[in-house]
């Protein structure tokens, strides 16, 4: 995280840190098991069994590889609430940074996925009336995330202006 | 005119039946929809069968003459059972657009009920398909905010359709207006659906639309790619490339309905309620963009355009989702000019985006090692702002510029890739909602990056901040805004606000009056005030004086002289109480001179309004045709609050008839508010100056001001202001007769009249004149 894409005077807040271990769960169930088809296939169907293992070992190293990078992508996650707008950022490799109005948002959403919610987390997002607006804070406790949502349609409602 | 109702008191004893609210009559569409409907789809599967038998007919197979058998009678009941569905939702259909409400009933198993503020709409469309257009007929069609909310109306007669459109922008717009005022509207023209007010900005001729649209770049790819399959059966004598060349086909058809037929006999013309655009060779559309609901523009340049300096304009407009190929060729589009020279393009801007210079913006490039990601367009990257927009560019096969207006946009972004923080570049996305405006300042230095970014912000927060403050002021927000950003002046200059028009101070010299009504008949009215006032510059009395008169933003503006002094009005709410007899004298005195001004024609007249001059043949005539069109609107409302009222009517008429005077200047309005105060040198107050001369004002009995003058002290605000119009009617017996007082009663009724249509608007106004009403005894 550098100054570039820091926000303005204050540190950002952090994402809840069993988002990490949710991320890395999620990483360590989705490869493997997504790559086991096409290994299964090809060592059924081509009974080439040896190509399957290499998918397998390359499914479980991704696996592993996109867990240790969960730490990292937690750490490039951050959100900072100010007077006039909310600042979103995140990715390690490609940042994004996205200020969004308080006045400019239509709605603020809370979702939380049967993952999600095994971990107590919820995702909050923003829109407003452009479709490219991409403000989603994810990893948030439960409570935080009403929190946030309670507070930014409170400011949103106070400063909403015609479009 | 002649006196018809002069005996006959308009109140009459039989009240028109009144006006129930609630159970209103809803309206259907015309009867001839199910019809057209049917027809659209009778047309379609004549096309769809066509079209199978000519591409199953080369490669033989397919339908043949014997299938007609079934292929007939299975058109027929489809074409029936379309109707029939055509039918049903026709009669299902009802919509009421009245003063109150705009809502719109549809279904006909599930029953649908919408109502949609007026404030809401974000455009009104009229389309009229080929078929409509040979009844007659036209579709309207509403959009009401982001997401896909539209409404469709069809079909109405093209006379309805164009009424409802003016009066729903009109009331769109945050004017107030009543339905009946949009009625007789004059029907525009059946060919480009302008009306006689609408002013042409650009018209875009066959050749130049042709000529640009074989220039574009999609053109010459499709036509290229045709050309190459062509050469290649040629050459190889292979016909295997031939199935290709029909999506090709197609692709090159449906480029010529969207870009070249639907655009046909293009055409923007400046219209009262913003700026209207008309368009297409067999199916006419009519869009009204309401200037201050544009979000951002596009302006665009395909290569070979270049050399013959032409563009075209694409706008975002909340609702009108990006249909740049559109299927729907008749659907709303975000053109704004298909194409256009250099002067076209900045004519049009100053109408969307106005007091904004293009121009002078300086923009900045790209840094030189964004070549390294963007070697293919580099050049071509710039971005800048003002005070009021953002810009951005690219492109060099089609150049595109981006501008966004600082209030409109929604969020900021900026974007980094490992590459791009290798080189330290950074891109920033200004977000707009849905449409062809995508403002990306792309590969710029990494702290210019974050600087445009920052700052952005804070400029875009400016920018809502003015604009909330001003809808705040007034619903007709923007264009006002518009208007004195014209001007160069804040809405903090607003030194009052009439009945007619909204002051707002320039200098020490001038105001800018704008006027609240963007009727033709206010451009009227300013022309005969700038007449009369010309006229009587040179009195002892000042008069206010037209420097200046136009159109602005739809907003119809005069600058006027200042009149020397303060609002009498407002000096009268804080006076010290022992200067207030010698300045009341004064206005007094005032009263007295607006009758010495010469009268433009001799006799009794009405001098200002639609019609005017006009000359009436006795005073009674003049002012029961004055109280005509008040009485309209509040005899209801009379008759039921004041029992004796044809009584109090009569006796006022009567009493008309008696009256023997001169003729002079009335003022008709003759109150503090459109009064001005001065101290002179030496140390006294004096009146310098009367203003607002308007449609009341009139050539008739001279006593009239001296009564408003009298009658309208007691509805000033500050606490003495009875007990000081009974000393005024004191000091005006004693200095033009024991016989004024009668008059001033009888001109107490007929102010009461004048005044009674303020039940509407000014609850307070209308019990005041409920007590003059009164009959007048003795």
């Amino acid at each position: 995280m550098d100054e570039l894409f820091a926000p303005p005077t204050y540190e950002w807040q952090r994402l809840s840190p069993r988002y990490v271990t949710l991320r890395q769960l999620s990483a360590l169930l989705f490869w493997p098991l997504v790559l086991t088809i096409p290994a299964v296939l090809i060592g059924l169907v081509w009974n080439l069994w040896w190509v399957a293992g290499l998918i397998w070992l390359a499914a479980v190293l991704i696996a592993l590889d996109r867990a240790w990078f969960g730490r990292k992508s937690w750490r490039s996650w951050g959100y900072a609430e100010r007077d006039d707008h909310l600042y979103i950022t995140h990715g390690a490799w490609f940042r994004h940074l996205t200020a969004v109005p308080y006045g400019r948002m239509q709605l603020v959403e809370v979702e939380s996925g049967p993952l999600e919610r095994a971990f107590g987390l919820a995702t909050v997002t923003l829109k407003t009336a452009s479709p490219d607006t991409d403000a989603r804070i994810p990893g948030l406790s439960a409570s935080d995330a009403t929190q946030l949502r309670d507070r930014i349609t409170e400011l949103g409602e106070s400063r909403s202006s015609g479009l | 005119m002649s006196e018809p109702r002069v005996t006959q008191p308009p109140p009459a004893p039989a009240p028109a039946p009144p006006v129930r609210p609630g159970v209103k009559q809803a309206e259907r569409p015309h009867p001839l929809t199910p019809f057209i409907r049917g027809w659209l789809v009778l047309v379609a599967i004549v096309l769809g069968f066509a079209r199978q038998f000519l591409e199953n007919g080369s490669s033989g197979g397919g339908i043949n003459t014997s299938d007609l058998r079934w292929i007939v009678p299975f058109g027929v009941a489809v074409v029936l059972a379309a109707a029939a569905a055509g039918f049903l939702s026709w009669y299902f259909t009802r919509f009421v657009i009245d003063d109150d409400e705009l809502r719109i009933e549809t279904g006909v198993v599930v029953k649908r009920s919408r109502r949609v503020p007026f404030e809401r709409l974000q455009s009104v469309d009229i389309v009229q398909p080929f078929a409509a257009r040979f009844f007659g007929l036209a579709e309207l069609r509403l959009e009401a905010g982001a997401g896909g909310s539209g409404i469709k109306l069809r079909y109405l007669s093209r006379v309805d359709a164009s009424r409802l459109r003016d009066y729903l922008l009109t009331r769109a717009h945050g004017h107030s207006a009543r339905i009946a005022d949009v009625a007789d509207s004059a029907l525009p023209s059946r060919f480009t659906d302008l009306g006689q007010g609408d002013r042409t900005l650009v018209r875009v001729s066959p050749q130049r639309l042709i000529g640009s649209f074989l220039l574009t770049n999609n053109w010459l790819v499709t036509a290229g790619f045709a050309l190459l399959i062509f050469v290649i059966t040629a050459a190889f004598q292979v016909a295997v490339a031939l199935p290709g060349l029909i999506p090709v086909v197609i692709s090159a058809v449906s480029m010529i309905g969207s870009r070249v037929i639907a655009m046909f006999n293009f055409t923007v013309a400046e219209s009262g309620r913003g700026v209207r655009i008309t368009r297409g060779l067999t199916n006419l559309a009519s869009q009204s963009v309401p200037v201050n609901r544009v979000q951002g523009v596009r302006i665009t340049q395909p290569l070979l355009w270049r050399p013959f300096g032409w563009y075209r304009v694409d706008v975002d407009i909340l609702g009108y989702t990006s249909s740049d190929e559109g299927r729907d060729r008749d659907d709303a589009t975000t053109v704004l000019l298909p194409v256009g020279a250099a002067a076209d393009v900045s004519h049009l801007l100053d109408r969307v985006l106005p007091g904004i210079d293009l121009d002078t913006l300086e923009l900045r490039r790209a840094p030189r090692r964004a070549a390294v990601l963007s070697w293919f367009d580099f050049w071509t990257l710039r971005s800048g702002y003002d005070a009021r927009v953002v810009v951005t560019e690219q492109g060099w096969l089609t150049h595109a510029r981006y501008v966004v207006p600082h209030a409109k946009a929604q969020s900021v972004r900026m974007y980094q890739g490992p590459l791009q923080r290798r080189l330290g570049l950074a891109d920033v996305h200004i977000d707009t909602p849905r449409g062809p405006v995508k403002a990306v300042a792309r590969l710029l230095e990494a702290r210019a990056a974050r600087e445009l970014a920052m700052s952005q912000l804070g400029r875009a927060r400016a920018a809502r901040s003015t604009a909330e403050g001003r809808a705040a002021l007034s619903p007709d927000d923007a264009s006002e805004a518009d208007l004195l950003d014209h001007f160069g002046i804040g809405a903090d200059t607003l030194i009052g606000t009439g009945g007619e028009a909204k002051v707002y101070a320039l200098d020490a010299e001038r105001v800018l009056r704008v006027y609240h009504s963007n009727h033709q008949s206010t451009v009227e009215v300013v022309g005969q005030l700038q007449g009369l006032y010309r006229a009587w510059a040179d009195q002892q009395m000042a008069v206010p004086l037209i420097l200046q008169n136009g159109t602005w933003a739809g907003r119809v503006y005069t600058v006027n002289r200042r009149l020397p002094g303060e609002n009498f009005a407002d000096w009268l709410a804080g006076a010290d109480p022992t200067e207030r007899p010698a300045a009341l004298m004064s206005y007094l005195d005032a009263a007295g001179a607006v009758q010495q001004l010469p009268a433009p024609i001799p006799g009794f007249a009405r001098l200002v309004g639609s019609g005017a001059p006009a000359r009436f043949d006795s005073l009674v005539s003049l002012l029961t045709a004055q109280l005509q069109p008040q009485l309209e609107v509040s005899r209801v409302a009379l008759q039921a609050d004041i029992p004796q009222v044809a009584r109090v009517w009569e006796e006022l008429v009567r009493a008309l008839h008696a009256r023997q005077c001169r003729p002079a200047v009335v003022h008709g309005d003759f109150c503090p508010a459109n009064i001005y105060l001065a101290r002179s040198d030496d140390g006294r107050l004096r009146i310098s100056g009367v203003g607002d001369f308007s449609p009341h004002t009139l050539v008739a009995d001279p006593w009239m001001d001296l009564a408003g003058a009298v009658i309208f002290l007691e509805l000033e605000p500050y606490p003495e202001a009875v007990a000081d119009s009974r000393w005024l009617e004191q000091q005006a017996l004693s200095r033009w007769g024991r016989d004024l007082a009668r008059w001033i009663a009888v001109y107490r009724r007929f102010y009461g009249f004048y005044f009674s249509s303020a039940y509407r608007f000014d609850p307070a106004l209308y019990q005041w004149c409920i007590r003059q009403l009164t009959p007048l005894g003795g």
